[in-house]
């Protein structure tokens, strides 16, 4: 909650004025019920005495009646628009704190949950929150200060009746919090099976193709339909608690009507058992007391119809602040380090350890010199990525990885990354036309450029024969090209990018031998003078490689205490 | 409800008719309760007060069944609420179930799947949820709203009909005055749904590619760029929730013009005794409480119109994909032979691809395609697979393709298999449901996968992330393949299945396979050279 209120803080001035309003058309309320109260028992009495009804005071008090028959709704206007655009501000901000963290933890994201689940997060939770800001925020003042002000109102006509609201009134919250905190936890059960449901649901419609091809749609599809039957479950144990709670407030609601409605016609009749004989309340004041009733409560029970929107938005903050408050590993580092030069590199005792304990990385003690080219080996999962992501700043490590004899920790990681050439095992292309996906890696390349990319990964004459050429789309997964094209590509939007560092991930993992070759030599070409890192099944056309490091080898107890290690 | 028939907005209340006839009911017993309460009260404290001031007494005047009305009201009006509340929302959610598997299977009974994948998850989670908008805000509001204001019109009319001609008008408008909405709700809320599905596509897209886009300094614009759409679609909402509030500005003015309408007219009929200012009082109170039913209707377009597009992508998205046939085909039996004779086949609008290919195999047969990067050995592959549709003759056991039910025949292994995001066991048993651990220990044995899934700290129940995330590129094809080997097809047609794999894995792994398809047919798309001594060979030429 505290989260929330922090969120809030800027827009806490248009919030306030929307209160204001809500006060200022409670004040209305109070007015109006007067004026019908001494026209209605103007008009009895006349009517009792049998006396025609002169038109003077319904003149005389219309003007006054128009104005908070039509003021009210206007009020309520500008309360709604004030507080629906805080919202959308509050919302907006919220979004993109969210991104930057997101960014902050690099390829770790995936702790926070898969893609599917972390847009569920960004979009739908964040617009959770909505319903808290535009209505239940000004609300919960609300329920107190209304109430409070016709309780006075209603006092200077009857104590009695305005004892019998003021009793039920704080059973009403005992009753919400009970309820409410109950339904909060529910509540914040179904965001985490909806985020659940809808990356199941991403998993498997992406690899329909596979489940069709196994036979495996049905039990695919009763896995659909158990994570359908579980939300829904799970959304009516939170509808439950939440009815039941503004049915509570409904009950008191009535209760208090019926009550006063009794009370005050039997004191009218002159036949209450402690007051015989007596008219405790007058009729004017006992049709003010009744008109103002049900707006005792309208609050509190328009606060209970909101209360969801608070255990929404509670849970949505709960599912949030994970990521909100990740001190995503930072790094710490804040000088720059311009390469103008192919750097040296050093590692010494570099060990990665997943967040689960897991080992990804087994201590390795490396020495790379400037303008060295080398290729680590070993076998999958040992752990080469690992140290690729260490490398780039994204990942905190034990032992110590040296750029030209400086701790990698003390360089500012965003001026390090930005010196950085990477191409990693899965290209990334996005669903726009190859141009855009090539000055997405280079926005100021000149066509000719891209051009001349394309012809270095020998793309151009398959992309020259396209209708569209540079323009042509490329699907989702960059469908259309062929595994081997996709890599190419990829491979292109490095060439295009001029850094004195190249960390290669498997670039050439689906290539034929005969391009895997001739991409090896380009890459050969072009890099020299470069320090490059390639991960690499594939030696062929990698002769020109300075050195080749297995990493099995590296990790072997006798050598992982030796610097230097030479293979 | 049936796979792929079109979802019609006037069937969504059918499937639980008897659910939502309830939730009708029980609406209405509430909102009369509640209206009734208010008049009921105001009448009666008004008529205690004419008795009391003629000083009739309590004798004459029956002030006993007034008041057990009044707390029969307070009851009724708590209770149906709540129970309609629950009716309601169960059988809404229970529509939304039955629409979202319905939806499923349609895509599951399908073929082609290359529209955008995020598209699909915006459509089936967000688009159903949309769907149950349609009897929750728009269907019984409105029967509740009429009814309630059909009946206080009545109750006017009985009191005087002059009453009823006088405030009845402003009270009519007020009811359809959020027809106003219709055409700007239904087009802003055809508009929303478009956005946010965009909105969503554009951050997935940005997710999916944070790594490279940070290194590349290029997360920013993508940020400003989701941004963008991001504001669009907060704005879309904004003006929707405008709209209604201006709608229900203009419907609360007219309801105040029907109350001092209602106000004028009742002095003059009380004047001419004509009617009690008691009854005045509670006409007066039955419009003041029918406030609460009108109030909804405000929004109920927007709702309608969010139901009405959610309703057209779904169809859409039935309709995008062609229904595979369920014609009863005959299965190909063994001994096997497969006949292909000037083939050609191109991948989508591809300008290159497998051409005049010919070659035979029989059981047993081993064929190791190879050629350069753009040479089509992707596309042969898919059409060997019956994934594409080629010229040329393709034939098995001397019939065409189209002649065979090939679904437990062909085992295809892909360059990007899919690698759920559930345990590796649970990946496994897709193709095999009852296999067991030791079958799994076996099929992971012969991919060159046991040692690895040995030193996992799960085993076989390691949870295999988004994307197959916790594994590398290598070991996913691998899983994959290990999951076509326990699926036992006869004709495995695989593509690239040693990249990735040092020297002595690819022997291990190609030589259980050989095993494995001694009685079948085994066809490998590799660019590492590979030595089997009766393999035949296939070069595809570059383009």
């Amino acid at each position: 909650m505290a989260q929330l209120k922090q969120l809030l803080r800027p827009q806490r001035k248009p919030l306030h004025l929307a209160l204001l309003l809500a006060v200022a058309s409670s004040l209305l309320f109070i007015l109006q019920s007067y004026l019908l109260a001494m026209l209605f028992a103007d008009w009895l009495i006349t009517s009792q005495q049998q006396q025609p009804l002169t038109n003077t005071l319904l003149i005389s008090v219309l003007p006054w009646l128009v104005l908070c028959l039509l003021g009210r709704p206007l009020l309520q206007y500008g309360r709604e628009q004030l507080s629906l655009n805080a919202s959308l501000i509050v919302r907006k901000n919220l979004r993109s704190s969210l991104l930057d963290k997101l960014a902050a933890a690099g390829p770790g994201k995936s702790q926070y949950g898969s893609d599917g689940s972390l847009s569920s997060k960004l979009l739908d939770q964040v617009d959770a929150l909505d319903g808290f800001i535009s209505r239940y925020y000004v609300q919960r003042y609300l329920v107190l200060i209304t109430p409070i002000l016709l309780v006075i109102a209603i006092l200077s006509y009857s104590t009695l009746a305005g004892i019998i609201l003021l009793v039920t009134a704080p059973l009403v919250p005992i009753f919400m919090v009970l309820l409410g905190n109950a339904a909060a936890a529910a509540s914040q059960r179904q965001m985490q099976l909806l985020s659940r449901m809808s990356g199941r649901f991403l998993d498997l419609v992406r690899g329909m193709n596979t489940l069709q091809q196994l036979q495996a749609t049905e039990r695919a599809e009763q896995s659909v339909a158990n994570a359908a039957e579980r939300y829904r479950d799970s959304t009516m144990a939170v509808l439950k608690l939440a009815f039941l709670s503004s049915a509570v407030l409904e009950f008191f609601s009535a209760l208090a009507i019926a009550l006063l409605a009794v009370y005050l016609g039997l004191g009218l009749l002159g036949i209450l058992p402690w007051a015989k004989g007596e008219i405790p309340v007058p009729y004017q004041g006992a049709l003010f007391i009744l008109l103002l009733a049900p707006e005792f409560y309208a609050p509190l029970r328009q606060l209970g119809s909101d209360y969801h929107a608070k255990a929404q938005a509670e849970a949505a903050i709960a599912e949030l602040t994970p990521i909100l408050q990740s001190h995503a590993w930072q790094h710490p580092g804040t000088q720059q380090l311009k390469l103008t030069q192919a750097p040296s590199i050093e590692f010494q005792q570099l060990h990665i350890l997943a967040s689960d304990g897991r080992q990804r990385l087994a201590p390795v003690n490396l020495s790379i010199q400037a303008g060295e080219r080398i290729a680590l080996q070993g076998p999958s999962g040992c752990g080469k990525s690992s140290l690729l992501h260490a490398l780039l700043g994204f990942l905190p490590y034990q032992g110590a990885i040296a750029v030209n004899q400086l701790p990698l920790l003390q360089l500012e990681r965003l001026h390090w990354q930005q010196q950085l050439g990477y191409m990693a095992q899965h290209s990334s292309i996005a669903a726009a036309s190859i141009a855009d996906n090539l000055r997405l890696a280079a926005p100021q390349a000149s066509e000719q450029q891209l051009i001349q990319s394309l012809q270095q990964v020998e793309l151009w004459p398959l992309v020259q024969q396209l209708p569209l050429q540079l323009n042509t789309l490329l699907g989702e997964r960059g469908l259309g090209l062929s595994g081997g094209q996709l890599q190419r590509l990829a491979l292109a939007q490095l060439l295009l990018r001029d850094s004195q560092l190249w960390l290669l991930d498997e670039p050439t993992a689906h290539l034929d031998p005969d391009t895997a070759y001739r991409l090896h030599q380009l890459i050969a070409e072009l890099s020299v003078g470069k320090t490059v890192i390639i991960v690499s099944h594939q030696l062929d056309g990698l002769a020109w490689l300075d050195k080749v490091i297995n990493l099995a080898d590296s990790t072997k107890p006798t050598t992982g205490a030796t610097f230097n290690h030479v293979s | 409800m049936l796979a792929n028939q079109p979802i019609k907005l006037r069937n969504l209340l059918h499937s639980r008719s008897k659910a939502w006839l309830l939730a009708l009911l029980l609406g209405f017993i509430t909102l009369l309760s509640a209206v009734t309460l208010l008049a009921l009260s105001g009448w009666f404290i008004s008529a205690a007060a004419l008795a009391g001031m003629a000083s009739i007494g309590a004798i004459s005047f029956d002030y006993f069944r007034p008041a057990a009305i009044i707390r029969l009201c307070a009851i009724g009006r708590t209770a149906g609420r709540y129970a309609e509340r629950l009716t309601s929302h169960y059988a809404a959610l229970g529509l939304l179930k039955d629409l979202r598997v319905q939806s499923f299977a349609t895509l599951a009974r399908s073929k082609q799947h290359n529209r955008h994948s995020a598209d699909t998850l915006q459509r089936l989670v967000t688009d159903i949820d949309l769907l149950d908008q349609l009897p929750l805000k728009v269907v019984t509001p409105w029967f509740w709203a009429c009814s309630l204001s059909a009946l206080v019109l009545l109750f006017w009319y009985l009191l005087a009909p002059a009453l009823f001609y006088s405030a009845g008008l402003p009270l009519v408008l007020a009811l359809i005055i959020p027809l106003l909405t219709l055409r700007p709700g239904i087009a802003l809320a055809k508009q929303d749904t478009q956005a946010a599905a965009t909105r969503r596509t554009v951050l997935l897209e940005q997710l999916a590619m944070l790594t490279s886009l940070l290194l590349w300094q290029r997360w920013q614009d993508k940020t400003r760029y989701f941004s963008q759409h991001d504001h669009a679609y907060m704005s879309l909402q904004l003006r929707q929730q405008q709209l209604a509030s201006r709608v229900s500005l203009i419907q609360q003015s007219l309801l105040a013009l029907s109350l001092l309408a209602l106000l004028w007219q009742g002095s003059v009929l009380v004047n001419h005794a004509a009617l009690s200012v008691p009854l005045l009082l509670s006409a007066l109170l039955a419009l003041w409480a029918l406030n609460e039913a009108l109030l909804p209707l405000c929004q109920s377009f927007m709702a309608l119109g969010l139901s009405m597009s959610a309703r057209d992508r779904l169809n859409q998205l039935a309709d995008g994909y062609a229904v595979v046939a369920d014609v009863k085909q005959a299965i190909p039996n063994a001994p096997f032979s497969l006949n292909v004779s000037k083939l050609s086949a191109r991948q989508g609008q591809a300008l290159h691809g497998p051409d005049n290919v010919s070659f035979s195999l029989r059981s047993g047969d081993v064929l190791l395609i190879s050629g350069a990067s753009g040479s089509g050995k992707t596309t042969l592959l898919m059409t060997l697979a019956n994934q594409l549709s080629c010229t040329g003759a393709l034939e098995l056991n001397n019939h065409a393709y189209a002649h065979w039910q090939l679904d437990e025949t062909l085992g295809y292994l892909t360059q990007q298999p899919d690698i759920f995001d559930l345990t590796l066991a649970q990946n496994l048993r897709l193709a095999a449901p009852d296999a067991s651990d030791d079958k799994l220990w076996q099929v992971l044995v012969d991919v060159a996968l046991a040692d690895w899934a040995k030193q996992q700290p799960a085993g076989l129940d390691t949870v295999m992330g988004e994307y197959g995330a916790a594994v590398s590129g290598g070991q996913a094809r691998r899983i994959a393949l290990a999951r076509l080997l326990l699926a036992e097809r006869p004709i495995l047609l695989l593509d690239e299945p040693f990249a990735g794999l040092d020297p002595a894995s690819t022997e291990q792994v190609l030589a259980a396979l050989l095993k494995r398809q001694r009685d079948g047919l085994l066809i490998i798309v590799s660019h590492q050279r590979v030595s089997i001594a009766h393999a035949k060979h296939l070069q595809l030429e570059p383009c």
